[in-house]
């Protein structure tokens, strides 16, 4: 039985020899040195009057086997290499995208849903106020007293001699406390208007207050807490200062700058040259205001601040025309 | 307020650079907002003396004139007519550098030789004084470089003075907190003169009539003064400080109230009928003309200077015309007052003025110190004025002021503040304040704040002082522990978060536009003449006509973002605004606000792209926009009902959004007229609106879970043929009552319109989903039903299967 040893080697070297080929040109040759007039396998054949009679057909249905054995494993390989060498159509991925349709929101409101999310984090709850206001919210009971020049520091829309468009969201400070005892902890997103309108100033934008009132709240605290929400909002390698201010509702009342996001505190025309930007105004709530929502300052304490979410948003992303952010252009939208 | 550092230093010793100094100050209240090196004189411009001047021979506006430079004698041509032989003046060599950038070289004017240029002192940046070549005084050394001469270098501070803080609104003010801050001592200037003559309460009479409106009234008098420019000193300084020179007298008021915060006033004590001043109320309607020209109409809010007849000034606002200090005027009478803060602000609000003095006496002045003002205005009148300085002083004061006595706790203030200040550095820093302070006890000071202190009344204004003093920064963070409430979330924030990001992927851009609107709005949007649109709040002091009222919706806003775009050629626009609207309500104090949430969409679905053709938007694309939004925000069994009254919408193609009974909202086309009104030069636009306070009524914000079917669904399509007015959800309906429980859906596949149905008549195909959840569906079962949906379609609307 040489020859069934002989197509035995033929087989293991023809599927050994099958692993190693890389392309459809050395398949074809693997066709012809096997399976070809010529080909290792029907040479074999071409011996078989060397062979016993009486083992001719039974070496003939081995030498056929093998060859549609090699034959359907061929075809098999093939086709896998068709597959990766030829495939489907090779595509244009350079093409633009079939894209669904997409909107984008407001600048402003993405940057007050961050201030938001990053003070409710903190513990405090969002309320909502009117926007048309009594002057005894907007004023009387923050401390600014009627014929007193503090309300000069705000330009006032009125809509009658006792009815306001809120000139900042600090009202809701009273309109909280006067429903609730404490603890309190709230913040007040909302428009504001004042009535003055340039070029850097709008006569409607957007502020953000908080309170907390408990027991214990120090200035520290007030410290601790916004030096957090500038870190979380602007990065924790920015600086910033607190400044002695005035605000009628608070005392000691403190300005909040940080530093030139733009030229990183060297000074530059957006900040005047002083390397520093403000973007907030806080401060311990006033005792005359506890006066006003019957809380006694003996035994409470607790501090007060308002963002102003335009500047904010100028700041994070160095717009310098706020007039822009209502103007609504959507190529100024898409930025976004 | 702008302040010289040169006049400041004169009253305390800065050791600190002008940037330190600033920094100081922003850091105990007083920001700075500017820093800026004044009077920086080039080099090469000196003191030159002018020996002789005639004219130019071809031009009849200029002159030669020779000049001594210090080293050599040189002709320049000058075009200021006030040199005289004799004079010195500042004079640019050639090699001067001026500002703006310009080079003085030797030049030829009209064919005369220039070797140099005279100066003025605006263009020496000095002042705003153009008159003339600036005239120098005559011990000046002829050659000298001017910087050494007149040594104007200097730095102008811009300090925001805090509304609390009237006391710091002064050059004294501010040397007494850097003198605090540094502990340096307050130098005060010297108000000592030689008084002449008979006393001044012998030649002039006061009467306090209203002795709440002015609870002290002093005034002085000089006698033989001469009107005449003041010195460029002076001049200088008021100039930095942003005040306008006009006489000597005049600016020696206006420089003593920015010394030391006290408004004066000087009157002509001739024009002064009886020689007699009276503090009263104005009587109502009276006429009255100030100094700027302007006649005022007056009215009690105003309290009056008047002399023996008639009235000579506003008090503490503003003077009169009538007695005015002239060129020759001779006798000055000079008043130093306190006028009640509020009286003041009243007056000078109805008045419509806003000064110097009235800012000072509005937010109070120091009541004790009136007097020194007063002195010190006579003494520097004396020196630059001359004349005789007459015997004591007017002084109204029944009721002397009385400080506040304050306990200061030092355990309240360290927990209030969260700091560990050690009693002995309070007591440090309120004495560095001028603020008398005795230990009551170990824990308490007893203290009495100086009575330029206004803003010190209470415990917990020292409590700030300390802070201040002691540095914030100085202060350690701390964080408090915020108790946790078990208060949801204002559901109308969940609803918003959720609408925006909903709308703004479904293609829609956020925008916000200002609350207010034009009134005009009303008309442009057709609302009829009771309709809610024209209940507005208006603005009693408006901007402008076009931001006058509240708004009373959200489209007019969305028409000028949508115009503003379109004119920027931006057609295809899907825009959403969320946002309050105002109706006024006459039965109670606050109109009504309500939250709306509108959109519009315009021009083509999308732009035409590789892989699709554009098409116009239309009714269905704003539909399918609500439809998405109220369903994600877990809103079902939303109908759509044709509108009966219409306003700014096309009544054919529009409707209201309702839930049972209540109207979410409204949306369709808007009407040609009103895009025509508008002006928005678009095909169509379609807005929705919606009323979130009611799609909070209607939403339960619960999901009712159905179980999701193991068997297959059955799917049939039908296709009917109808009339075209049999509106579709007409024909859904009964394919839902008919199919009972087994039906899963059924959704509109095609509508088609063609002669093939008839001209009245339209074909439209339903694929109906059936699906039991207890077992695979029968086909027999399921074509049992759809004979009867069939059965009942054509019975009900008359339509009939298609057999195509
Ligand atoms: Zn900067």
């Amino acid at each position: 039985m040489i020859m069934k040893k002989k197509l035995l080697e033929i087989r293991d070297r023809a599927l050994s020899e099958l692993d190693s080929l890389k392309n459809l040109d050395a398949l074809e040759k693997f066709r012809i040195d096997y399976l070809g007039k010529k080909g290792h396998i029907t040479s074999l054949m071409k011996n078989l009057g060397n062979i016993a009679r009486e083992e001719r057909p039974v070496f003939g249905k081995l030498a056929n086997d093998l060859k549609d054995e090699i034959t359907g494993i061929l075809e098999k390989v093939i086709a896998e290499f068709k597959g990766k060498e030829e495939g489907g159509d090779k595509i244009d991925i350079t093409l633009p995208g079939k894209r669904p349709l997409r909107g984008y929101l407001h600048p402003v409101n993405q940057v007050n849903s961050e201030i938001c999310r990053i003070l409710v984090r903190m513990g405090y709850t969002i309320v909502k106020g009117p926007n048309v206001e009594l002057d005894y919210y907007n004023f009387e009971a923050l401390n600014f007293p009627k014929d007193h020049p503090a309300r000069d520091m705000q330009d006032t829309f009125y809509v009658s001699q006792n009815v306001v468009l809120r000139t900042h969201t600090s009202p809701m400070q009273i309109r909280v406390m006067e429903k609730q005892r404490p603890p309190v902890s709230i913040i007040a997103p909302g428009k504001v208007y004042r009535s003055d309108s340039d070029v850097s100033h709008t006569p409607m934008f957007h502020q953000v207050e908080g309170l907390l009132v408990d027991k214990g709240v120090t200035f520290g605290d007030l410290k601790g807490t916004l030096t957090s929400f500038v870190h979380q909002m602007f990065g924790s390698d920015i600086k910033l200062r607190f400044r002695p201010s005035f605000f009628p509702f608070t005392e000691p009342s403190a300005e909040v700058d940080i530093q030139c996001v733009i030229c990183r505190g060297k000074g530059c025309r957006t900040c005047s040259f002083s390397g520093w930007q403000e973007i907030l105004g806080s401060g311990m709530v006033d005792p005359a205001v506890y006066g006003f929502v019957d809380y006694d300052p003996e035994i409470y304490s607790g501090f007060a601040f308002g963002l102003g979410i335009e500047r904010i948003t100028m700041l994070k992303y160095g717009i310098d025309d706020i007039q822009l952010l209502f103007r609504n252009d959507m190529r100024f939208l898409k930025q976004f | 307020m702008k302040l010289s550092l040169n006049w400041l230093k004169e009253y305390v010793d800065i050791n600190i650079t002008p940037q330190e100094l600033s920094h100081m100050l922003t850091m105990a209240g007083l920001e700075v907002e500017a820093l800026e090196k004044i009077g920086d004189i080039h080099d090469k411009i000196i003191v030159a003396k002018v020996l002789s001047v005639k004219h130019h021979p071809r031009a009849d506006r200029l002159s030669l004139c020779d000049v001594d430079t210090g080293t050599s004698t040189v002709q320049v041509v000058c075009g200021a007519t006030n040199v005289k032989a004799g004079d010195l003046v500042p004079m640019a060599l050639p090699g001067a550098e001026l500002k703006g950038g310009i080079h003085i070289k030797e030049s030829k004017l009209r064919g005369e030789f220039s070797g140099g240029m005279l100066m003025a002192e605006d263009e020496l940046g000095l002042t705003d004084n153009h008159t003339g070549v600036m005239i120098l005084p005559p011990e000046f050394e002829t050659g000298l470089r001017l910087s050494d001469a007149i040594n104007p270098l200097d730095w102008s501070l811009e300090i925001n003075i805090t509304p609390n803080r009237p006391d710091c609104a002064s050059v004294i003010g501010i040397a007494r907190e850097v003198a605090a801050l540094t502990g340096q001592k307050l130098k005060l200037p010297g108000v000592q003169y030689r008084e002449e003559g008979v006393p001044v309460s012998e030649v002039a009479r006061v009467d306090v009539i209203d002795a709440d409106g002015c609870p002290r009234y002093a005034a002085g008098m000089i006698q033989n003064v001469s009107i005449m420019p003041s010195p460029f000193w002076m001049r200088y300084r008021l100039y930095v400080s942003g005040v306008r020179s006009k006489n000597n007298i005049v600016d020696i008021s206006n420089y003593i109230l920015l010394e030391t915060g006290q408004p004066l006033h000087t009157f002509d004590y001739d024009q002064l009928e009886e020689h007699r001043i009276v503090v009263a109320r104005a009587k109502q309607g009276e006429k009255f003309t100030t100094l700027d020209g302007q006649e005022r109409i007056l009215n009690s809010e105003h309290l009056m200077i008047c002399d023996g007849k008639k009235p000579v000034g506003i008090a503490g606002i503003m003077g009169g015309l009538n007695s005015e200090i002239t060129d020759s005027s001779s006798n000055i009478l000079i008043e130093s007052a306190y006028f009640n803060p509020v009286t003041i602000r009243r007056g000078a609000k109805s008045a419509g003025i806003s000064s110097e003095a009235s800012y000072r006496f509005e937010r109070g002045i120091d009541i004790e110190g009136v007097i020194f003002a007063l002195k010190r205005a006579l003494s520097l009148s004396l020196e630059l004025a001359g004349g005789k300085i007459n015997k004591g002083l007017i002084d109204l004061y029944p009721k002397k002021f009385e400080p506040p006595f304050i306990d200061l706790r030092v355990d309240k203030t360290n927990s209030f503040l969260g700091a560990e200040i050690k009693k002995g550095e309070m007591v440090q820093w309120l004495k560095a304040l001028s603020m008398d302070v005795t230990e009551k006890d170990n824990n308490t000071l007893n203290v009495i704040p100086p009575t330029y202190r206004v803003d010190i009344s209470r415990e917990i204004d020292l409590v700030e002082e300390i802070a201040r003093m002691h540095g914030y920064d100085n202060i350690p963070e701390t964080f408090p522990a915020i108790r946790p409430n078990d208060k949801a979330d204002l559901p109308s924030l969940q609803l918003h978060d959720r609408s925006c990001d909903i709308l703004a992927g479904a293609g829609f851009s956020e925008i916000i536009t200002f609350s207010f609107i034009s009134p005009e709005s009303a008309n442009l949007l057709q609302a009829g003449e009771n309709s809610p649109l024209r209940q507005f709040v208006k603005l009693m002091n408006p901007l402008t006509t076009e931001q006058s009222v509240m708004r009373t919706s959200l489209i007019p806003g969305l028409f000028s973002i949508v115009k503003e775009n379109i004119s920027h050629g931006e057609q295809n626009l899907k825009l959403f605004e969320w946002g309050e609207v105002f109706f006024k309500d006459d039965s109670k104090d606050l109109p009504i606000e309500k939250i709306m949430l509108a959109g519009v969409i315009s021009g083509n679905y999308a732009s035409k792209r590789w892989y699709s053709e554009t098409r116009p938007v239309d009714f269905y694309d704003i539909k399918g926009a609500v439809e998405v939004l109220l369903e994600s925000i877990g809103l079902s069994n939303i109908t759509f009902e044709r509108r009966i009254s219409v306003e700014a919408y096309d009544k054919n193609s529009s409707c209201n959004i309702c839930h049972g009974e209540i109207i979410l909202g409204t949306m369709g086309k808007i009407a040609k007229e009103v895009l025509d009104g508008y002006d928005i030069k678009t095909s169509a636009l379609f807005i929705f609106e919606l009323d979130i306070e009611n799609i909070l009524k209607v939403k339960s914000g619960k999901i009712d879970f159905k179980p999701v079917g193991k068997y297959p669904a059955v799917f049939r399509d039908i296709s009917i043929i109808v009339d075209k007015n049999v509106e579709s959800k007409s024909v859904q309906d009964i394919i839902i009552k008919t199919g009972g429980s087994l039906l899963e859906y059924v959704d509109v596949v095609s509508v088609f319109e063609g002669e093939k149905f008839g001209p009245e008549k339209k074909a439209v195909s339903y694929r109906i989903s059936f699906r039991s959840i207890e077992g695979t569906l029968d086909g027999e079962q399921v074509n049992c039903i759809i004979e009867r949906v069939l059965d009942n379609i054509k019975a009900e609307t008359g339509g009939t299967l298609s057999e195509g």
